[in-house]
């Protein structure tokens, strides 16, 4: 426990290091461009705490975050990367959208929860395939799983400008819209934060709670760790990986599902701009740790928020926000990098000093 | 100081918590075959890599003919003609012999072009030149070990080397290989003058091979002796500091009835092709079975298919007279079954677990660990773990720990201690002792022959053929993948070491 | 109706688009064979394609012309491959989430530069690489209408497979990139530090994965930027290299199956929606993926088969 802890203030230390040098460095960036760091990072946190909307919306895409990152966490606790998450989101999004809009009579209590299990359904299977591929044929999932964005990609937008069209001539790539019986309630007026969060909020605590307190997130844990150790012990490695990737796949359909219920009201590409990749990356910067993941997702989320504000007021283009979060992961690695080989070099002194001291005392 | 071929002066070496050398002075002389023993992680190795510039001392000199080394690295010790031939082979598995040999010297043509029919003319004549005959058109990996072995020396012969440092040279080789290799050795020194030194913990081997012998213990040259002077027991005593004294193992009880049995097994290993050919063997109640074999004939796979790591192409395995063949290891285990397997870190832990999680591995769905079937009882686990650390003497910072920071010698207990504690009616044990220090082999032996007077059935492989004797009841031999002689009672090396090659199939 | 799909798909346009798109991956997968084969994983191609192809169009535009694009990417190329193995060869990072961050970063700092200077995601109408006419060539029919008339990249390309194939497999320092892969120890026993052939490697591959980006925004699109236009480019590389094990004549083959798909896509926006016909060179890769898994397991078996029975 003592290990477990000093390893715990060390990963903050860390980690606060290289949000402090990541944001210097964006200063650099936002110099060379022509702006002023100043400006823009005063604009960021306006963009983050001015009004009430500005938190929905900053809830709403924390909800995003935390719920893509555990996906991602879902898949590498057994040692299988699901990239694909982009893609199981998108799919989920229309799908769960046109079973909406073809249930639009019907009650909410029987369109809801068929919207919700289509999202998953196809979320889940999407995921199957590169889950199976992975497992049985042994092909790598991560360029499965990124050929796959593509293709759920095309296909949503194929959808979306054809036999699932909107009505509406002026709407190019968009589905019909959903009755609005059938929408989240919003939280706070004029944000994008909606219900869905509760139901966000329960996938949360369930998902740590299974990796981290059960004994089926025990034999998670063992066979991401030496998935050959794990099978040996008797755990059914092969169907626990394949489960897992179904599970992180019908969690991202479910997350474009909580987009166009919560948010959009109707699908569009606009449901989610590369979400996915910023879950996985607020994941990778939480070193896959799922409590991690859920306390950075609002971090990050105030990041993105303000950065979006900024946009607004300062005329920043929003991306320094992925440039900030990816280095902050370069820093991260420099770090242990560093580390690692000053402490190698530490030791070794150490060691000869040692051996001085002991043939000092032999001389004498 | 003309015939002094390498002097190590004070030569210490301090890696993080070890020191693997202590103040070793030594002299090696030209044109002899010096010997180096030592128990594992006695220094010998980390002190030829240091010769071989692969590690900087900590402290002190060491001369190469006469010239001091300031600069450590291969290069240098190359440059003053030191070779060394690796446990591990250092050779590209891809390329042909003629490219490994030449790697890093190679022929060209045109400045910026690889010559490599010029490789492949160089490297038939200096095997012709030594005698070491070998394709130089094939890739290594298709090789047999013996081959590879012929292919490294020849590397460090093409080089220049004329002081030749062979570490644990006989581990992987048939006694007939190790006869060939000595015949070599002999000629190069005889003919070539050549300096070598061979790292081994065979003791025969010394008295066979060298001229002198340099024994080492944790760290420090505890003596250099003349070969003619010395004899095994001498030479042990050294190596552990104490008279080497086996205490007696008292087996008691008579086999019973038969618990594990193997019809006609034949196993393709991880290239497809065929390891296992048709073996039938039994173990019967309260009996230690022992394979003997050397590396690479068939035993890993073996045992894989029987405890459920590798699908067997056909044959059957009957556990307690369930057919178990093709299950997976969970079943296995369930039908009473528990594996030592003979790679603790690839297969047998989880380095990044904790001791408590690995001990529990296997238990984790018996319903004492679990509230309500499902929620982890951590407190009972790790008051299940301590009990067994307690028990079977793991000695490290707890179970709290990862597995990953203990020794070999105490993540081999945990491997132990979870296995036995299933108290499973089989028992599969592969090389329980490798890289384990001399008290924690006595320790896992005791276990082992107390699981056997107890009534298990065990199937015990090792490449340490004095562990097999020691322990097995009857010994099979096995030579690539078929058995090929079975011995009871007392147990003569001669033609245990004969059926080890297939010399005496045709006896079966 | 289906004689004028197959007469359009076997057309003289087809297999001219083929080498065009084809072109991108190829330049692409021969970074990828460096870096594969000094046994880096490389995921982080994607990135390097988009970033060569932003600076490519910034060069062009800035100093007006296409020559000091390629200049500057080449430039930036250095820097990112340094960059690159900092992280996976000195710092012995995760080379999956060095890779995965580096695309993140490249489409967030390409948008942001674009944003900031163009004011705009994209930029249109720069100076681009010229197209090389070969006389005589027109002489022979098809193929003379498939080779000629193309962007300079496309004969680039042609000598950098045959020279990489020859630094792979033909000199001393293509042996020591691949023992520096396959087995690093070796190299290292023998004096040679296979960190230096690793640096090497990743390099040479953030140079050519420049350079595709470089032939996709100022040759292929004539001095085009969009967000994120390398569009999995890199990935589908990726799958080229694995495809290959890493030998840039089958590399270049294996893009060459790419750009065929990807053209008769091309060809069947005609008939069918063209979101649907895009799928298609990313559906081939996945099943390229598969393909060479079962090869390499039926080939073990074949050797299994071939292996003399020793019996006694």
């Amino acid at each position: 426990m003592e290990r477990l802890k000093k390893r715990n203030w060390g990963y903050l230390v860390s980690l606060a290091l290289s949000v402090l040098l990541a944001f210097t460095i964006g200063a650099v960036i936002l110099l060379a461009a022509g702006f002023s760091p100043l400006r823009a990072y005063g604009a960021m946190i306006d963009g983050a705490f001015s009004g009430a909307r500005h938190i929905g919306d900053w809830l709403e895409y924390a909800m995003v975050l935390c719920l893509t990152g555990l996906a991602c966490v879902l898949g590498s606790r057994v040692g299988i990367f699901n990239v694909g998450g982009e893609g199981q989101l998108l799919l989920g999004a229309i799908v769960s959208c046109q079973v909406g809009v073809w249930l639009g009579g019907s009650p909410v209590w029987i369109a809801l929860p068929a919207a919700a299990l289509a999202a998953m359904a196809v979320g889940g299977l999407y995921a199957l395939i590169p889950g199976w591929l992975k497992v049985k044929v042994k092909v790598n999932e991560v360029i499965t799983t990124i050929m796959l964005n593509t293709v759920a990609a095309s296909l949503c937008q194929y959808l979306a400008k054809g036999p699932w069209k909107n009505a509406n001539k002026n709407m190019v790539a968009a589905t019909a819209q959903l009755d609005p019986r059938l929408w989240f309630h919003s939280l706070i007026p004029g944000s994008n934060l909606s219900t869905a969060i509760i139901a966000a909020a329960a996938i949360t605590v369930l998902t740590w709670y299974v990796m981290q307190k059960t004994s089926t997130g025990y034999e998670m844990k063992l066979t991401g760790q030496n998935p050959r150790f794990a099978f040996f012990s008797g755990i059914k490695t092969d169907r626990l990986v394949i489960v897992c990737m179904v599970i992180s796949g019908a969690m991202c359909g479910l997350v474009g599902m909580f987009r166009v219920y919560g948010v959009e009201h109707l699908y569009r590409s606009s449901i989610s701009n590369q979400y996915y990749f910023e879950g996985l990356t607020v994941a990778m910067i939480a070193g896959y740790e799922p409590v991690t993941v859920i306390f950075l997702s609002f971090f990050f989320a105030i990041l993105k928020i303000g950065a979006q504000g900024m946009e607004l007021t300062a005329g920043v283009p929003n991306q320094i926000y992925l440039i900030i979060q990816t280095v902050i992961i370069f820093c991260m690695a420099a770090e242990s990098g560093v580390f690692s080989s000053l402490r190698a070099g530490s030791q070794r002194k150490k060691a000869r000093a040692d051996i001085r001291r002991k043939e000092g005392r032999d001389h004498a | 100081m003309a015939d002094t071929a390498v002097r190590f002066e004070h030569v210490s070496m301090a890696f993080p918590g070890v020191l693997a050398n202590d103040d070793v002075t030594l002299d090696i002389r030209r044109g002899e075959v010096f010997a180096l023993v030592g128990e594992n992680g006695a220094g010998k190795s980390t002190l030829m890599n240091i010769l071989y510039g692969i590690h900087a001392p900590t402290d002190g000199q060491v001369f190469i003919g006469g010239t001091e080394v300031t600069d450590f690295n291969p290069r240098t010790a190359i440059g003053l003609g030191v070779g060394m031939v690796h446990q591990h082979f250092m050779l590209v598995p891809s390329f042909t012999a003629a490219e490994n040999i030449v790697l890093s010297r190679e022929p060209r043509k045109g400045r910026i072009f690889f010559d490599s029919a010029a490789a492949r003319r160089k490297a038939s004549a200096l095997a012709e030149e030594y005698g070491l005959e070998v394709d130089p058109d094939v890739p290594v990996g298709q090789l047999s070990v013996g081959l590879q072995q012929r292919v490294e020396i020849l590397k460090t012969l093409y080089r220049g080397a004329e002081i030749l440092i062979l570490d644990e040279p006989t581990a992987v080789l048939t006694p007939q290989e190790t006869e060939e290799l000595f015949a070599v050795i002999r000629r190069v020194v005889r003919e070539k003058h050549m300096t070598v030194i061979i790292i081994t913990h065979k003791l025969y081997e010394v008295l066979a091979i060298s001229d002198r012998v340099g024994v080492m213990r944790k760290g420090q040259l505890v003596g250099v002796r003349d070969t003619a002077d010395v004899d095994e027991q001498t030479l042990a005593s050294m190596m552990v500091g104490r008279p080497m004294l086996y205490d007696t193992l008292e087996k008691t009880g008579v086999p019973g009835r038969e618990l594990l049995r193997i019809e006609d097994l034949s196993v393709r290993d991880s290239r497809g092709l065929p390891a296992v050919r048709g073996v039938s063997l039994s173990v019967r109640a309260g009996e230690v079975l022992g394979i003997a074999a050397v590396e690479g004939n068939g035993q890993s796979e073996l045992i894989e298919a029987i405890t459920g790591m590798r699908r067997p192409e056909s044959g059957r395995v009957w556990l307690q007279d369930r057919d178990v063949t093709g299950l997976d290891p969970g079943a296995i285990r369930a039908a009473g079954l528990a594996h030592v397997p003979e790679d603790r870190l690839a297969t047998g832990v989880s380095a990044q677990a904790s001791v408590a999680d690995n001990l529990l591995a296997g238990r984790q769905r018996e319903a004492r660990f679990n509230r309500f079937g499902f929620h982890r009882r951590v407190s009972t686990v790790e008051r299940y773990a301590s009990e067994l650390y307690e028990r079977f003497d793991i000695r490290g910072a707890g179970v709290r720990t990862a597995a990953g920071d203990l020794s070999g010698g105490n993540m081999q207990k945990v491997v132990i201690a979870r296995e036995f504690s299933f108290d499973a009616p089989v028992l599969i044990v592969a090389q329980p002792t490798r890289g384990v220090d001399v008290g924690a082999i006595e320790f896992i032996h005791s276990q082992i022959i107390a699981k056997r007077n107890q009534g298990c059935a065990i199937l015990l492989c090792s490449a340490d053929l004095d562990e097999v004797f020691r322990l097995s009841d009857r010994i099979v031999t096995l030579y690539e993948g078929q058995i090929t002689g079975q011995y009871t009672g007392v147990f003569s090396k001669d033609e245990i070491g004969l059926g080890m090659t297939g010399g005496n199939r045709e006896a079966v | 109706m289906l004689e004028t799909i197959l007469s359009s798909i076997f057309s003289a346009g087809t297999f001219n688009q083929m080498l065009r798109s084809a072109t991108p991956v190829a330049l692409a997968a021969l970074g990828g064979a460096m870096t594969e084969h000094a046994g880096i994983m490389n995921i982080g191609m994607d990135g390097m394609i988009l970033m060569g192809a932003f600076f490519g169009v910034l060069g062009s535009w800035y100093f007006g012309s296409a020559a000091a694009g390629v200049a500057l990417v080449l430039v930036m190329g250095v820097i990112v491959g340094l960059f690159f193995a900092l992280f996976t060869v000195k710092f012995r990072s995760d080379e999956f989430i060095i890779g995965t961050a580096l695309n993140t970063f490249a489409l967030g700092l390409t948008s942001f530069l674009s944003r900031s200077i163009f004011g705009t995601g994209g930029t249109k109408g720069n100076p681009a690489l010229p197209t090389v006419h070969i006389p005589g060539l027109d002489a022979i029919p098809f193929l003379g209408q498939v080779l000629n008339d193309n962007s300079l990249f496309i004969y680039l390309t042609w000598a950098l497979v045959l020279i990489m194939w020859l630094f792979v497999y033909r000199t001393p320092y293509g042996l020591w990139l691949r023992a520096s892969g396959e087995k690093p120890e070796t190299l290292r026993t023998a004096g040679v530090a296979p960190e230096r052939m690793k640096w090497l490697a990743s390099i040479l591959c953030g140079l050519l994965c420049g350079l595709a980006g470089a032939h996709l925004s100022l040759g292929q699109l004539q001095g085009t930027f969009a967000e994120d236009m390398a569009n999995s480019r890199g990935y589908i590389a990726f799958a080229c290299v694995i495809f290959s094990k890493a030998n840039p004549a089958v590399a270049y083959a294996a893009a060459l199956m790419f750009g065929f798909f990807d053209a008769i896509g091309l060809r069947l926006q005609e008939y069918v929606s063209s979101d649907l016909t895009g799928t298609i060179p990313y559906l081939i890769t996945i099943v390229m993926m598969v393909y060479v898994v079962v090869r390499s397991r039926r080939r073990d078996m074949r050797a299994g088969r071939r292996l003399p029975q020793r019996q006694g």
